[in-house]
């Protein structure tokens, strides 16, 4: 029966092949009676002889077939083992004598496997495929799996054993004949030709059983099957749609062993352990691993802070493939044992895994250092393998663009963060190729923020072991990993080069992905990468500006932290760059001595005992600037003045609004002046008015009160409230400070003290926050002398408070940039234009290049300010864009 | 170290004629003149264009000149080198561009400066000097024919843009 014929039938069932049916029993056809043959007769001829053979074959056919036919219903009663005598010549005919099938017969071995596959078809296969056709519940997979195999091992033994009984003892039996014939004395090939009947008879049952089944839903089912035992095993715990499944029982894992082993090998047995079976095994361990991987198990070390990788390999090694050679070993594969090579691979697998898993959550490691110690020891081991250090670039990289380097971000956790960035790479590797690659964003990112350098700056003056400073400090602005680094020793790298030392043993390449121009950063100093963001230039300027700021605010009188902050910043940028600064640090030194000397000299002359002078002293021809009086309005001591003279060469631009100082003041001013030149020489002192800090005393009718750290400007404007020389107010005491019915407005006092009228009205609501002035009508302030009397405005005094405060947030005593470029806006727009009309258009660029070389001072600008400034002179017609980024002068 | 810094120096000498015209940049940036711009060409600050505007009621009103000067290691005690870059018809500049003016030669003194020599510059158009002249036609249509003059004048003069182009 050829194979065309079987697909047909299998779908349109013909009648002539449905086996079930015997052949009939029919009146043997004995063939025509030949030429001078006696009808009839028992001799048949040779022509006759094929046509009896066919009708012998028939009959035998029939009755073997008959004997043979599976039962319809399952539950009858086998076909028995004992062989009636007629069936028992008709299978011998079949199959060892002349009915063995010849030229395309079917042979009755063929017929039975046939019969088989039908009787599965129309009878067993309905009912199995009840628990196929939908779904199988996770819950119940082990048992769909364990019924399926009860039912096909029934099946098959059900088949097998007529088999068996039945044919099997003839194909041997023919094996043997023809052994003997060939006279080949091997009992082997007998055996040979009976385990082939029997393995071909297998293989066809075991393919109607294996079709049967969807196969996907099977192999599904079986991986998941799989999949429970290896975790039951291990336990695993394991999550369905994100729940815990609690454990209701505790499993007994030799138990769930012994019933996966039996299940696998009874499916070997009824012929599922195929390819599917390997498949599903291959799915299996497959989610084992992630599922391993992801448990608690390998969770990040965060208390002992060690790798978890070699918990990993042992697992992999003494649990993963034991129970992979376990299955397969159950499945009969070949070859059963996993070889070192596959190991070797499973290892770096799972090492994979459990990489990239971590990589996933480096951002949160790294914020988390050094706790997360662990996790990048993990990581560690995970980039020896190929391509690891790409992954972690990018995505790490991701993480960073999408995580930190936003809006939302404060500078202060953008600089914690890439500190601890730099910790945690070091660790990671400590050739620094990876940082560079990884930190590159990030460094680009704080260049661009305008607050990076005050805040790196700022953060290196304070100190971290001083309670005070932190405390005072405003914590957002203020970066305390920037200050404990700092505060590290600094590890000097002594050797510059060792890279060519033939003596280093340990000496080794640089890695593959590093660039051309990389070269081993030596330092591991975190404050080193901060530094280097920018252009060295460009950070000291910066820090002189911050410097400078701190130097004249800072209240230690010996300046121990900005001598140590400048020595530390000199050891890692060059002692040449940082003349500014120690030029600053002198001044302020220097001038507590000059202070002291005047005011020795003040003592002696004027027996005046109220000088403490400190000032700043002028070392280049250029005006110097002197800064800072504090003057006390109190004066039965008489108010003292001490300065600071500060190198206006070497300092910053600093704040320099000019106002009248109070008289008493002034005077001081002058005595200090001549002092000062018989001391210098002929250096001339220019005061900074708005630089200094006051503390004055102030006597009002029913109280007296203190004050400190005040603004020249404050002091000027109260002081105005007193009676002044020239006019005819009531209260006359010099002591006294404000007599009563003093009324001033803002424009009055702008005039008396040709002041700006911003810092006049900051320093009035300096004042009326204090409950010191009252505005008793819009822009007309009068002194409060009785404070009980004025208590009911505590309202406005609150709210003037609040304003004053953020006022005085806002100035500082070095120009802002803004200010900066504000102030001198008009020259930078002849520049421009002397630029533009003399050099013809030019690009932004190089706009801003020309600046930068012919400005004097330097142009501390961008090329941002300097779009602003030509689209400032765009509005009043004095430019015109030419597209590109070319600007021209406008014809 | 030292090479990186910032202003590069060629001898002392360079170093202080370049801090003289940054000065004096600085100086004409802070108090421009209307009519007269200049601006140096590159960073080493020794060649300069400049701009001057035709003074009104002369026959180079609402006209504009460009100018290259050119200041030598000894500046300012040496005068600069100037030169008429847009062609002009006047009777102390020749066609090149040279101009004859005393303060530009021997009367030339440290105290003068590069506004005050476009300044110069700026009236001498309005006033030749006809009695020492380079070109001697201009010189007598100045003082005998002013609309031939100024006819030639405007046939000669090119815009900046004109120029441009020409040197395109």
């Amino acid at each position: 029966m050829d194979h065309a014929t079987l697909v047909f039938a299998s779908v349109f069932p013909v009648p002539s092949l449905s086996h079930t049916t015997p052949t009939p029993v029919a009146t043997p056809d004995l063939g025509y009676t030949g030429t001078g043959a006696s009808f009839g007769s028992p001799h048949v001829a040779n022509n006759a002889g094929t046509q009896q053979r066919a009708v012998r074959r028939s009959l035998a056919w029939s009755t073997a077939t008959r004997f043979l036919s599976l039962p319809r219903d399952l539950n009858k009663a086998p076909i028995g083992t004992q062989r009636p005598p007629d069936v028992e010549d008709a299978l011998s005919y079949l199959l060892v004598g002349e009915g063995t099938s010849q030229d395309g017969e079917e042979g009755i071995a063929d017929w039975y496997a046939n019969e088989a596959r039908l009787h599965f078809a129309n009878h067993v296969r309905q009912g199995l495929l009840e628990s196929w056709d939908k779904d199988i519940e996770l819950s119940n997979a082990w048992h769909v799996l364990e019924d399926t195999q009860q039912v096909l091992q029934q099946v098959q033994d059900l088949y097998s054993q007529p088999f068996h009984d039945h044919l099997l003892p003839f194909v041997q039996e023919a094996a043997a004949n023809i052994t003997i014939r060939a006279s080949t004395s091997s009992d082997n090939l007998e055996a040979e030709t009976v385990k082939a009947a029997k393995r071909k008879f297998e293989m066809e049952i075991h393919a109607v059983f294996a079709h049967s089944l969807p196969a996907n839903r099977f192999s599904k089912t079986l991986s998941y099957m799989l999949y429970d035992a290896a975790c039951k095993l291990f336990r695993v715990q394991v999550r369905h749609d994100g729940i815990v499944q609690g454990e209701t029982e505790p499993i007994d894992t030799k138990k769930v062993r012994r019933r996966m082993t039996l299940l696998l090998i009874g499916l070997k047995g009824v012929g599922l352990g195929q390819d599917e079976a390997q498949r599903a095994l291959a799915y299996a361990m497959n989610k084992l691993l992630d599922t391993y991987i992801s448990s608690h198990y390998l969770k990040v070390d965060w208390y002992s802070k060690q790798s978890v990788t070699a918990q990993l390999r042992v697992w992999i090694e003494s649990g993963f493939i034991p129970l992979a050679e376990l299955v397969l070993e159950c499945l009969e594969c070949d070859p059963a044992s996993i070889p070192p090579l596959q190991r070797k691979q499973w290892q770096e697998m799972a090492l994979a895994r459990l990489g990239r898993a971590r990589v996933e959550d480096l951002f949160d490691f790294v914020t988390n250092w050094d706790r997360s110690s662990g996790a990048i020891l993990d990581l560690k081991d995970y980039l020896r393998l190929d391509g690891a250090k790409e992954y972690l670039k990018g995505n790490f990289s991701r993480q960073v663009s999408r995580r930190l380097l936003h809006p939302g971000a404060t500078t202060t956790y953008i600089l914690n963060v890439y500190i601890f960035i730099i910790r945690a790479f070091h660790k990671l590797e400590p050739k620094g190729v990876l940082l560079q690659s990884v930190a590159r964003p990030i460094r680009k990112y704080l260049k661009e923020r305008e607050d990076t350098a005050r805040i790196i700056i700022s953060s290196l003056l304070i100190d971290p072991n001083d309670g005070n400073s932190v405390k005072t400090a405003s914590a957002g602005e203020l970066s305390f990993e920037v200050a404990s680094e700092m505060a590290k020793p600094f590890a000097h790298a002594e050797d510059a080069d060792d890279e060519a030392s033939w003596n280093d043993m340990s000496w080794q390449p640089p890695p593959y992905d590093a660039s051309p121009e990389y070269r081993k950063s030596k330092v591991e100093d975190v404050i080193f990468f901060l530094l280097t963001l920018w252009d060295r230039d460009d950070f000291i300027n910066e820090l002189k500006n911050i410097f400078g700021d701190h130097l004249l605010k800072c209240q230690d009188p010996e300046f121990r932290k900005e001598i140590r902050l400048l020595e530390l910043i000199k050891i890692r940028l060059g002692e040449d760059k940082l003349q500014a600064c120690e030029v600053m640090l002198r001044d302020v030194l220097e001038s507590r001595r000059i202070n002291e000397t005047i005011r020795r000299a003040s003592d002696q002359t004027q027996d005046q005992p109220s000088q403490t002078p400190e000032i700043l002293d002028p070392k280049t021809p250029r005006p110097r600037r002197a800064a800072t009086s504090t003057p006390l309005v109190k004066p039965p001591p008489g108010p003292a003045l001490s300065a600071h003279i500060l190198s206006s060469f070497f300092w910053p631009i600093l704040r320099d609004e000019t106002f009248r100082v109070p008289a008493q003041i002034e005077s001081l001013q002058r005595d200090y002046d001549t002092r000062f030149e018989r001391i210098k020489g002929m250096r001339k002192l220019r005061w900074m008015n708005a630089l200094g800090e006051s503390r004055i005393t102030l006597e009002f009718d029913d109280r007296t009160e203190d004050f400190e750290h005040l603004t020249p400007w404050q002091v000027s404007v109260i002081y105005a409230f007193q009676s002044q020389p020239g006019e005819e107010w009531a209260g006359k005491g010099k002591g006294k400070a404000k007599s009563e019915g003093i009324t001033r407005s803002a424009e009055q006092l702008e005039e008396m003290l040709e002041m700006d009228d911003s810092l006049v009205h900051q320093a009035l609501a300096f004042w009326v926050g204090k409950s010191v002035l009252l505005e008793v009508s819009p822009d007309a302030y009068t002194v409060i002398e009785r404070l009980d009397s004025s208590t009911k405005d505590s309202d406005a005094a609150a709210a003037a408070q609040e304003l004053a405060e953020v006022q005085a947030a806002q100035s500082t005593t070095v120009k802002s940039q803004a200010d900066l470029l504000n102030e001198r806006k008009d020259v930078y727009m002849s520049f421009i234009i002397g630029m533009l009309t003399n050099q013809g258009n030019l690009p932004v660029m190089r706009i801003l290049m020309m600046m930068r070389m012919m400005v004097q001072g330097g142009f501390p600008f961008g090329a941002e300010e300097v779009k602003a400034l030509l689209t400032e002179m765009e509005g009043t017609g004095k430019v015109v864009p030419l597209g590109g980024d070319v600007w021209g002068i406008r014809k | 170290m030292a090479l990186s810094s910032g202003a590069r120096t060629n001898g002392s000498g360079g170093a202080t004629v370049a801090q003289r015209l940054q000065k004096e940049l600085m100086d004409i940036m802070m108090k421009p003149t209307p009519g007269i711009t200049a601006f140096p060409d590159d960073e080493n600050m020794s060649r300069w264009t400049a701009t001057i505007d035709g003074p009104s009621s002369t026959p180079y009103e609402n006209l504009v000149f460009k100018l290259s000067m050119e200041f030598g290691p000894t500046y300012p005690y040496a005068p600069p080198t100037v030169l008429f870059k847009t062609p002009i018809y006047h009777p102390n500049v020749d066609f090149s561009g040279r101009i004859c003016l005393d303060i530009l030669k021997d009367k030339w003194s440290a105290v003068y400066n590069i506004g005050t020599v476009l300044l110069s510059l700026q009236s001498l158009l309005g006033e030749p000097n006809n009695s020492s002249p380079l070109n001697g036609q201009a010189a007598d249509l100045w003082d005998k024919d002013m609309d031939e003059f100024k006819r030639l004048v405007l046939a000669r003069h090119k815009t900046p843009e004109e120029l441009d182009a020409a040197d395109l």
